[in-house]
Protein backbone atom coordinates (compact mmCIF):
# COMPACT_ATOMS: atom_id res chain seq x y z
CA UNK A 1 0.00 0.00 0.00
CA UNK A 2 1.65 3.24 -1.15
CA UNK A 3 1.09 6.33 0.96
CA UNK A 4 0.89 9.75 -0.65
CA UNK A 5 3.39 12.44 0.44
CA UNK A 6 0.51 14.41 1.97
CA UNK A 7 -0.76 11.54 4.16
CA UNK A 8 2.83 10.73 5.17
CA UNK A 9 3.38 14.34 6.21
CA UNK A 10 0.12 14.41 8.17
CA UNK A 11 1.14 11.18 9.93
CA UNK A 12 4.60 12.56 10.79
CA UNK A 13 3.11 15.81 12.00
CA UNK A 14 0.58 14.04 14.29
CA UNK A 15 3.32 11.77 15.62
CA UNK A 16 5.59 14.75 16.33
CA UNK A 17 2.80 16.59 18.19
CA UNK A 18 2.03 13.45 20.24
CA UNK A 19 5.69 12.93 21.20
CA UNK A 20 6.10 16.62 22.07
CA UNK A 21 2.98 16.63 24.26
CA UNK A 22 4.15 13.49 26.09
CA UNK A 23 7.50 15.11 26.71
CA UNK A 24 5.89 18.26 28.09
CA UNK A 25 3.59 16.26 30.39
CA UNK A 26 6.49 14.19 31.70
CA UNK A 27 8.59 17.27 32.25
CA UNK A 28 5.76 19.06 34.12
CA UNK A 29 4.96 15.96 36.20
CA UNK A 30 8.63 15.66 37.10
CA UNK A 31 8.62 19.30 38.19
CA UNK A 32 5.53 18.72 40.30
CA UNK A 33 7.09 15.63 41.91
CA UNK A 34 10.23 17.64 42.64
CA UNK A 35 8.12 20.32 44.36
CA UNK A 36 6.50 17.64 46.56
CA UNK A 37 9.91 16.15 47.38
CA UNK A 38 11.15 19.62 48.33
CA UNK A 39 8.14 20.07 50.67
CA UNK A 40 8.84 16.64 52.18
CA UNK A 41 12.46 17.62 52.91
CA UNK A 42 11.32 20.85 54.54
CA UNK A 43 8.64 19.06 56.60
CA UNK A 44 11.08 16.40 57.86
CA UNK A 45 13.74 19.03 58.67
CA UNK A 46 11.09 20.98 60.61
CA UNK A 47 10.37 17.92 62.77
CA UNK A 48 14.11 17.27 63.20
CA UNK A 49 14.62 20.84 64.38
CA UNK A 50 11.77 21.07 66.88
CA UNK A 51 10.98 17.51 67.96
CA UNK A 52 14.11 17.21 70.07
CA UNK A 53 13.71 15.78 73.58
CA UNK A 54 14.98 18.18 76.24
CA UNK A 55 15.52 21.08 73.83
CA UNK A 56 14.26 24.44 75.11
CA UNK A 57 11.32 25.63 73.02
CA UNK A 58 12.14 28.77 71.05
CA UNK A 59 8.75 30.26 70.12
CA UNK A 60 10.20 32.92 67.80
CA UNK A 61 12.27 30.41 65.82
CA UNK A 62 9.32 28.03 65.72
CA UNK A 63 6.88 30.65 64.43
CA UNK A 64 9.39 31.85 61.84
CA UNK A 65 9.80 28.29 60.53
CA UNK A 66 6.03 27.74 60.46
CA UNK A 67 5.60 30.97 58.48
CA UNK A 68 8.33 29.84 56.08
CA UNK A 69 6.51 26.51 55.69
CA UNK A 70 3.16 28.18 55.07
CA UNK A 71 4.72 30.34 52.35
CA UNK A 72 6.35 27.30 50.71
CA UNK A 73 3.11 25.29 50.68
CA UNK A 74 1.06 28.22 49.37
CA UNK A 75 3.60 28.84 46.62
CA UNK A 76 3.60 25.16 45.65
CA UNK A 77 -0.22 25.17 45.48
CA UNK A 78 -0.23 28.33 43.35
CA UNK A 79 2.49 26.97 41.03
CA UNK A 80 0.91 23.54 40.55
CA UNK A 81 -0.01 23.15 36.88
CA UNK A 82 -2.01 19.94 37.36
CA UNK A 83 -5.25 21.14 38.89
CA UNK A 84 -6.02 17.58 39.99
CA UNK A 85 -2.92 17.68 42.16
CA UNK A 86 -3.82 20.82 44.06
CA UNK A 87 -6.07 19.01 46.57
CA UNK A 88 -3.13 16.68 47.30
CA UNK A 89 -0.94 19.69 48.11
CA UNK A 90 -3.75 21.11 50.25
CA UNK A 91 -3.81 17.78 52.16
CA UNK A 92 -0.02 17.98 52.65
CA UNK A 93 -0.36 21.50 54.00
CA UNK A 94 -3.12 20.32 56.38
CA UNK A 95 -0.69 17.67 57.67
CA UNK A 96 2.01 20.32 58.13
CA UNK A 97 -0.46 22.56 60.03
CA UNK A 98 -1.52 19.63 62.26
CA UNK A 99 2.11 18.62 62.92
CA UNK A 100 3.06 22.20 63.76
CA UNK A 101 0.16 22.52 66.23
CA UNK A 102 0.96 19.19 67.91
CA UNK A 103 4.69 19.95 68.09
CA UNK A 104 4.05 23.41 69.55
CA UNK A 105 1.82 21.94 72.24
CA UNK A 106 4.30 19.19 73.13
CA UNK A 107 7.56 21.13 72.80
CA UNK A 108 6.33 24.13 74.79
CA UNK A 109 5.54 21.74 77.67
CA UNK A 110 8.81 19.82 77.32
CA UNK A 111 6.94 16.62 76.42
CA UNK A 112 8.82 15.56 73.30
CA UNK A 113 10.01 11.96 73.24
CA UNK A 114 12.28 10.23 70.69
CA UNK A 115 9.35 7.92 69.79
CA UNK A 116 7.11 10.91 69.05
CA UNK A 117 9.65 12.38 66.61
CA UNK A 118 10.22 9.03 64.96
CA UNK A 119 6.50 8.26 64.54
CA UNK A 120 5.77 11.75 63.22
CA UNK A 121 8.42 11.31 60.55
CA UNK A 122 6.96 7.93 59.58
CA UNK A 123 3.55 9.57 59.08
CA UNK A 124 5.09 12.39 57.06
CA UNK A 125 6.90 9.98 54.76
CA UNK A 126 3.73 7.92 54.34
CA UNK A 127 1.53 10.86 53.32
CA UNK A 128 4.15 12.16 50.86
CA UNK A 129 4.58 8.69 49.37
CA UNK A 130 0.82 8.50 48.87
CA UNK A 131 0.85 11.98 47.34
CA UNK A 132 3.44 10.79 44.84
CA UNK A 133 1.44 7.63 44.13
CA UNK A 134 4.13 5.39 45.63
CA UNK B 1 5.23 -35.86 78.32
CA UNK B 2 5.90 -32.74 80.33
CA UNK B 3 8.83 -31.56 78.25
CA UNK B 4 6.86 -31.71 74.98
CA UNK B 5 3.95 -29.87 76.54
CA UNK B 6 6.29 -27.22 77.90
CA UNK B 7 7.92 -26.84 74.49
CA UNK B 8 4.51 -26.47 72.83
CA UNK B 9 3.40 -23.74 75.26
CA UNK B 10 6.64 -21.87 74.72
CA UNK B 11 6.24 -21.96 70.94
CA UNK B 12 2.67 -20.65 71.27
CA UNK B 13 3.72 -17.79 73.53
CA UNK B 14 6.46 -16.78 71.06
CA UNK B 15 3.77 -16.23 68.43
CA UNK B 16 1.91 -13.80 70.66
CA UNK B 17 2.62 -10.16 70.09
CA UNK B 18 3.81 -7.91 72.91
CA UNK B 19 0.42 -6.20 72.80
CA UNK B 20 -1.53 -9.48 73.04
CA UNK B 21 0.56 -10.51 76.02
CA UNK B 22 -0.22 -7.23 77.77
CA UNK B 23 -3.93 -7.39 76.98
CA UNK B 24 -4.11 -11.02 78.15
CA UNK B 25 -3.12 -9.82 81.62
CA UNK B 26 -6.28 -7.75 81.96
CA UNK B 27 -8.32 -9.29 84.76
CA UNK B 28 -11.39 -7.10 84.39
CA UNK B 29 -14.20 -9.27 83.00
CA UNK B 30 -16.16 -6.28 81.71
CA UNK B 31 -13.19 -5.35 79.49
CA UNK B 32 -12.72 -8.85 78.11
CA UNK B 33 -15.38 -8.55 75.38
CA UNK B 34 -13.93 -5.29 74.08
CA UNK B 35 -10.41 -6.72 74.10
CA UNK B 36 -11.52 -9.87 72.29
CA UNK B 37 -13.38 -7.83 69.65
CA UNK B 38 -10.30 -5.66 69.18
CA UNK B 39 -7.89 -8.60 68.97
CA UNK B 40 -10.13 -10.37 66.43
CA UNK B 41 -10.42 -7.32 64.19
CA UNK B 42 -6.72 -6.47 64.48
CA UNK B 43 -5.81 -10.07 63.61
CA UNK B 44 -8.05 -9.93 60.51
CA UNK B 45 -6.57 -6.57 59.50
CA UNK B 46 -3.00 -7.86 59.88
CA UNK B 47 -3.81 -10.75 57.56
CA UNK B 48 -5.77 -8.72 54.99
CA UNK B 49 -4.83 -8.75 51.33
CA UNK B 50 -4.63 -4.96 51.16
CA UNK B 51 -1.21 -3.58 52.04
CA UNK B 52 -2.72 -0.38 53.39
CA UNK B 53 -4.99 -2.29 55.80
CA UNK B 54 -2.05 -4.42 57.01
CA UNK B 55 0.19 -1.36 57.34
CA UNK B 56 -2.48 0.49 59.34
CA UNK B 57 -2.90 -2.49 61.71
CA UNK B 58 0.85 -2.75 62.24
CA UNK B 59 1.16 1.00 62.90
CA UNK B 60 -1.70 0.87 65.38
CA UNK B 61 -0.20 -2.08 67.23
CA UNK B 62 3.24 -0.45 67.35
CA UNK B 63 1.77 2.76 68.77
CA UNK B 64 -0.27 0.92 71.39
CA UNK B 65 2.95 -0.75 72.54
CA UNK B 66 4.70 2.65 72.62
CA UNK B 67 1.84 3.97 74.75
CA UNK B 68 1.99 0.98 77.08
CA UNK B 69 5.77 1.50 77.40
CA UNK B 70 5.21 5.23 78.07
CA UNK B 71 7.29 6.22 75.05
CA UNK B 72 4.37 8.31 73.80
CA UNK B 73 1.42 9.66 75.78
CA UNK B 74 -2.34 9.56 75.11
CA UNK B 75 -2.24 12.96 73.37
CA UNK B 76 0.36 11.64 70.94
CA UNK B 77 -1.57 8.42 70.42
CA UNK B 78 -4.83 10.29 69.68
CA UNK B 79 -2.93 12.57 67.33
CA UNK B 80 -1.54 9.62 65.36
CA UNK B 81 -4.97 7.98 65.23
CA UNK B 82 -6.38 11.16 63.68
CA UNK B 83 -3.56 11.10 61.10
CA UNK B 84 -4.34 7.48 60.29
CA UNK B 85 -8.08 8.17 60.02
CA UNK B 86 -7.49 11.07 57.62
CA UNK B 87 -5.38 8.83 55.42
CA UNK B 88 -7.81 5.90 55.59
CA UNK B 89 -11.04 7.76 54.81
CA UNK B 90 -9.79 8.29 51.27
CA UNK B 91 -8.93 4.59 51.02
CA UNK B 92 -12.34 3.42 52.32
CA UNK B 93 -14.23 5.79 50.04
CA UNK B 94 -12.24 4.56 47.05
CA UNK B 95 -13.23 0.91 47.60
CA UNK B 96 -16.04 -0.70 45.57
CA UNK B 97 -19.39 -0.34 47.38
CA UNK B 98 -19.56 -4.03 48.33
CA UNK B 99 -16.09 -3.88 49.97
CA UNK B 100 -16.50 -0.60 51.85
CA UNK B 101 -18.10 -2.07 54.96
CA UNK B 102 -15.29 -4.58 55.46
CA UNK B 103 -12.60 -1.99 54.68
CA UNK B 104 -14.13 0.40 57.21
CA UNK B 105 -14.39 -2.34 59.85
CA UNK B 106 -10.73 -3.32 59.47
CA UNK B 107 -9.41 0.23 59.44
CA UNK B 108 -11.49 3.05 60.93
CA UNK B 109 -13.44 0.81 63.31
CA UNK B 110 -10.27 -0.85 64.66
CA UNK B 111 -8.79 2.59 65.29
CA UNK B 112 -11.98 3.69 67.05
CA UNK B 113 -12.09 0.63 69.32
CA UNK B 114 -8.40 1.07 70.11
CA UNK B 115 -8.82 4.74 71.03
CA UNK B 116 -12.03 4.42 73.02
CA UNK B 117 -11.78 0.97 74.63
CA UNK B 118 -8.25 -0.42 74.54
CA UNK B 119 -6.30 2.73 75.41
CA UNK B 120 -8.15 3.34 78.73
CA UNK B 121 -7.45 -0.28 79.69
CA UNK B 122 -3.75 0.03 78.80
CA UNK B 123 -3.45 3.33 80.66
CA UNK B 124 -5.06 1.79 83.73
CA UNK B 125 -2.43 -0.97 83.60
CA UNK B 126 0.60 1.34 83.60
Amino acid sequence: MNSTPLSRNVFLCVTAIFIASCGTATFTKTGSDAAIESLRSFHLAFIDEFAVPGKKFNAAAFNAKVNEGNAKFQQAIADEKFTARRPVLVDLKAQFDADAAHLKSKASHGKITPALASEMKKDVNKIYNHALGQ
Amino acid sequence: MPSASKKKRKKHSQKKSELDSALDQVGDESAEAAIKEFQDLLGQAKGDTSELVRQNAEELERRLVLLKDRKIDKEDFDYFVENQKRDLRVFVDSQPAQDQERAEKLTLQVLEIAATKVVPILIAMI
